[in-house]
């Protein structure tokens, strides 16, 4: 009993020390960037691959951002199912994967084709409820 | 282990049976998705095939794999005692082991330099691999092709050696791979292993005789199949293939899983080499397959983009 409410206390202290992210707005000319990559079986495939190598830790399987990491994190990742995250427009997502920001890496050294991330971001779409 | 020796020819054969068919197979996960594809928005332009490997290692040996410029590795490698003392040593948990501590970077794009040092003879090593060819989805090359090399100081007391040259040895290795599925990859990778100074003895008329030459050739054979996103299973064989005068290695057979994130691999794996230094494993083998003697070892690699 006394162990289950200190791990309650423990889990909801975790919870409660993890902020909700700050907005974070693509500059315009990023996010009005056009996305060359056709959302077809190949790129949603990759993207796929490139989301459980580079992202599902954090983000989780379906972007919901239950992903086994995400606790650890100082900042919420967010649900990408959402409409507020799915409003952005590829070329924002493009941006934020790239730059990243506090938690969030920058992938543009680790992906330096930009096609990689423009096939995470229509896998990324696929999330959308 | 003469046994072995007597099937080299036939080996021979099945080793260029094996380059030929890995040549020829047909890049069948690939061409069936660029088949479904649509001419795409993105310019045409050659795309060389991705994750043929996902770390550096397979276990014992070098995959073709270099990582993308300005990638820092930290390799953390353990190899256990053998398996064969059960209980008492914990399958070998608790036997002396050998561990090598590597850091590697990327310097310039397909070029990759790295060194280490390693418990097993305290030995210094100082490697490059560099990426010749990179298969292509496009119709390009049907296979991948890197070059590996080091060189090795034992850094003993003197009392090992004669002369400073007596601790140096090297290895060369070149690495072919296809990926020929999306979830089946292979590599062939022959070798040249090189010690200046190998241990001799007084034959009857007291001459000193060689104990075994002092380059040795072997060919090694490894496949990667993905049995999920994130984990693969391997499997490595390598083959020697000089015939020394006596003290000659035993061949080496390991298998295991490979665990990959974004920024690590994971390799868990049971094999005969003990060694971990490539020229080591190659030349001096003891571990014998046909008296169970696997080591269970582990690879950990860390990477770092700068």
């Amino acid at each position: 009993m006394v162990s289950a409410a200190g791990f309650l206390l423990i889990s909801t202290g975790f919870i409660a020390m993890q902020q909700p992210a700050k907005p974070w707005i693509a500059p315009d000319k990023a996010a009005k960037t056009a996305n060359p990559v056709k959302s077809d079986a190949a790129s949603l495939k990759e993207g796929k691959e490139l989301w459980v190598k580079h992202c599902q830790s954090c983000h989780g399987k379906s972007g919901l951002g239950d992903g086994p990491k995400a606790a650890q994190l100082k900042t919420d990742p967010g649900n990408f199912s959402q409409a507020a995250f799915q409003k952005d427009s590829d070329g924002a997502f493009f941006y934020k994967i790239s730059e990243g920001r506090d938690d969030m890496p920058s992938f543009k050294k680790k992906l330096p084709e930009a096609e990689d991330i423009w096939n995470i971001v229509n896998y990324m779409r696929s999330f959308k409820k | 282990m003469k046994k072995l020796h007597c099937h080299i020819p036939v080996l021979r054969r099945s080793i260029c049976l094996g380059l030929v068919t890995l040549f020829c197979l047909q890049l069948q996960a690939q061409d069936a998705t660029s088949d479904s594809t649509k001419p795409a928005p993105v310019a045409v332009k050659k795309k060389p095939v991705k994750n043929t490997f996902e770390s550096n290692w397979i276990q014992d040996n070098q995959s073709v794999m270099v990582p993308i410029k300005g990638t820092f590795e930290m390799d953390i490698q353990h190899r256990f005692g053998v398996v064969n003392n059960g209980y008492k040593d914990l399958f070998g948990l608790y036997a002396p082991s050998n561990i090598r501590i590597g850091l590697s970077y990327v310097v310039i794009d397909k070029l990759q330099l790295g060194m280490g040092f390693t418990k097993d003879r305290l030995q210094w090593d100082v490697n490059g691999k560099y990426a010749i060819i990179k298969q292509d989805k496009t119709g390009g090359w049907p296979v991948s092709i890197s070059w590996f090399s080091n060189v090795v100081i034992d850094t003993r007391p003197k009392e090992n050696f004669a002369t400073g040259g007596d601790r140096i040895s090297y290895f060369h290795q070149l690495l072919i791979a296809r990926k020929i599925t999306e979830k089946f990859s292979a590599q062939i990778a022959p070798s040249i292993s090189h010690y200046n100074n190998i241990e001799g003895y007084k034959d009857a008329d007291g001459k000193i005789q060689r104990k075994m030459k002092n380059d040795h050739l072997a060919i090694a054979f490894m496949g990667r199949y993905k049995l999920t996103d994130k984990t693969n299973f391997m499997i490595n064989y390598d083959q020697p293939l000089t015939q020394h005068p006596m003290n000659n290695p035993h061949p080496n057979v390991s298998f295991g899983l490979e665990m990959v994130t974004s920024a690590h691999a994971f390799q868990v794996f049971a094999g005969n080499y003990h060694n971990i230094i490539p020229q080591s494993n190659n030349f001096f083998n003891e571990n014998d397959i046909r008296d169970g003697q696997f080591c269970i070892g582990f690879n950990i690699t860390r990477l770092w983009n700068f």
